[in-house]
């Protein structure tokens, strides 16, 4: 059991970092429907820059954080400053992504004979804290990018509820017009946000690469990133919502994994891989009060 | 031709080159010459009938799922989860022949295969319409996580109920020719299935622009409100659509089993979904439109694959074609609101100053 909620953890972790930057590009009143494609992009290029680098995971994570940042500047540029339809542009990126990162992993490695491989992020056991009994083990032994969020939640629902910058978020996804009368450059400022979710989004997708498996292959987010994307729809758009949306999916895929390692049960294993995908519409179906941004996928567009 | 119809073609015919331009400029990092792989491309779909023909293969599921994204979309609803639908009609085509085949003529099971397929698939689809009905549910989301249930539902019964005799991969037995869709042009793999896509645009053409059902459908998607003062039951309506949809990507589905692959193989065709959402926007959300803008993806599709076979071009150029495509479809309606502004503009002018 302990082990299945230390995995939960882990698994929750690159779904946290999705998640809480779509509540704050939601939170603007832009949809990041490209996050499946940059999770890809991030995955991808944290793992290429990893292996060239003769495993150094530091430079992949820059490099995730680089290739999220320019995927979301392209969408952000088409989305809000060309304000075009951003369900449809994320499904462009999304492809485009898929395309590239297939696309580059073959120019740059050809068809390699052995698997290639980096040693990925290890686990850190926190002196003290990791031997508390339970808790320990479970929160306490993680790798770094699962202790960063440790910080970043709180800090994210604090900038969010109580700093002015998220005030002024908040106050663009909900009324633009009357955060341009008071000053804020609401393009601008959406356009700061998607940056940031991409920069996240990127280091979600890394996890999964260089964080967790050591490698990269062109289906290793299979669907997270839209995970995610669904968690901060189901965490009502808050920090604490999409922290506990992302244990919930995270034990889910704790569980899946645990079956398919004990083989073959009463269930088939198909129905743990789908598991998530089969919460999420049992919760976004049960899920009633919603408190969506009242611009949401919305581009604001000046009069006159 | 009406200014509009004009832009129209002329952004989209440059928005199709700048994305070909782009993905082939890609093509000198594998050290191969752009003009002479896309010459390659282009030339290759000419070199025979049965190539030529293949175009019109590949664009047959493709018309499907466009129209189960079009159509919705003209509702202001997303559905992106045509290639789960295309799915669920694949595995009711495969299964459903297999168990009818030999025991009726080929015409009455075929017959039989597409009414179920296209009922399952309208009661997957209609699900999604109906939990947003009812309970408000997403249907973006929904739809979305829709299509990782039915891949591991097909995952599922190629490994078990569906497996071939042999029991050595996840795929089904071949079908007996008796419930293959009949070939159109001899001499190639052009079948029936085509013919019935196109059908389908101009039957979803007639709904939409000539049918109170469709005039329904667009009052909802330009504005909702206003559509349910005017007593349209906007509930019914997202099941109806929702129905619809999925009923003809499952179609797409059987078309794809019975017309060209003859059993149903673990992973096929998995970009459809994504490929029909490209093609709905490329054709401006008309499904006249997307009956050329399907087979326009077919010839990529088409040609890509060849590329690959004769210079060793990895077919992820297909993918990269088709987002590349897409995005400068997409600048190509921003460049379009731009040109009526400007018009919109002139005509004010004139008229101040007159």
């Amino acid at each position: 059991m302990i082990e299945l909620l230390a995995r939960t953890v882990t698994m929750g972790t690159p779904l946290l970092y999705g998640s809480l930057s779509e509540v704050y590009a939601e939170r603007s009143g832009v949809m990041n429907t490209a996050i499946e494609g940059i999770f890809l992009m991030g995955a991808w290029a944290g793992f290429v820059a990893a292996y060239q680098s003769g495993g150094n995971l530091a430079i992949g994570l820059l490099a995730a954080m680089l290739a999220g940042l320019l995927t979301a500047a392209l969408y952000g540029w088409i989305c809000i400053y060309l304000k075009q339809h951003q369900i449809v542009t994320g499904t462009a990126i999304n492809i485009l992504a898929l395309g590239i990162c297939a696309f580059f992993q073959r120019v740059i490695f050809g068809v390699p004979v052995t698997p290639l491989i980096v040693q990925p992020l290890q686990p850190i056991a926190l002196p003290l804290l990791s031997e508390i009994p339970v808790i320990g083990p479970i929160l306490f032994n993680q790798n770094i990018l699962t202790y960063a969020l440790f910080l970043l939640v709180p800090l994210a629902n604090f900038v969010l509820f109580k700093a002015s910058l998220g005030l002024s978020i908040r106050s663009i996804g909900e009324n633009p017009e009357a955060g341009d009368v008071a000053g804020i450059r609401v393009d601008r400022l959406r356009f700061l946000t998607i940056l940031f979710a991409g920069v996240m989004c990127g280091v979600g997708g890394a996890f999964y690469s260089i964080g967790y498996l050591g490698m990269f292959t062109i289906t290793i987010i299979g669907g997270r990133g839209w995970i995610a994307f669904a968690i901060c729809f189901l965490g009502n758009w808050k920090p604490l919502g999409v922290l506990a949306g992302t244990l919930v999916f995270g034990f889910a895929e704790a569980v899946a994994i645990l079956m398919q390692s004990r083989g073959a049960g009463l269930f088939p294993n198909e129905l743990f891989i789908a598991l998530p995908y089969i919460l999420t519409i049992v919760l976004t179906v049960s899920r009633r009060s919603f408190n969506v941004p009242a611009t949401l996928g919305v581009p604001y567009r000046k009069e006159g | 031709m009406s200014s509009k119809t004009r832009d129209l073609l002329l952004t989209n015919v440059l928005a199709v080159a700048a994305g070909l331009t782009a993905s082939g400029l890609l093509l000198l990092f594998l050290g191969a010459n752009p003009l002479v792989t896309m010459g390659t491309l282009f030339g290759s779909l000419f070199r025979d009938s049965y190539t030529f023909a293949d175009i019109f293969v590949k664009a047959t599921p493709l018309m499907f799922t466009a129209l189960a994204f079009g159509l919705p979309f003209q509702a202001n609803l997303y559905n992106i989860g045509a290639q789960g639908q295309f799915y669920i009609g694949s595995i009711t085509a495969v299964g459903l022949s297999l168990l009818l085949q030999g025991r009726m003529p080929g015409l009455l099971a075929l017959a039989i295969v597409a009414l179920v397929s296209f009922l399952l698939g309208g009661l997957w689809g209609g699900m999604i319409g109906w939990l947003k009905a009812r309970f408000n549910a997403n249907e973006f989301l929904v739809s979305m996580m829709s299509t990782y249930v039915a891949l591991n539902l097909m995952n599922y019964l190629l490994r078990t109920f569906l497996m071939e005799s042999k029991a050595e991969y996840p795929q089904t037995n071949p079908l007996a020719q008796a419930v293959w869709l009949p070939i159109v042009v001899p001499g190639t793999r052009l079948h029936v299935g085509f013919i019935l896509g196109v059908l389908a645009c101009v039957s979803v053409w007639v709904l939409l622009y000539k049918t109170a059902l469709g005039f329904r459908i667009r009052a909802v998607g330009s504005n909702k409100d206003a559509a349910e003062l005017a007593g349209i039951n906007y509930k019914r309506l997202y099941v109806v659509t929702f129905f619809i949809a999925g009923a003809l990507a499952a179609l797409g589905g059987f078309t794809e089993v019975n017309g060209v692959q003859h059993m149903l193989v673990q992973g096929f065709n998995p970009g459809v979904g994504a490929a029909g959402i490209g093609i709905a926007i490329l054709a401006n959300g008309n499904p006249l439109g997307m009956i050329f803008a399907a087979i326009l993806f077919g010839a990529l599709n088409v040609g890509g694959t060849i590329m690959g076979q004769l210079s060793g071009i990895p077919s992820s150029i297909n993918e990269l074609m088709l987002g590349f495509v897409m995005v400068f479809v997409i600048l190509a309606y921003y460049v379009r609101e731009k040109l009526e502004d400007r018009r919109e503009k002139a005509r004010l002018k004139k008229a101040a100053s007159l």
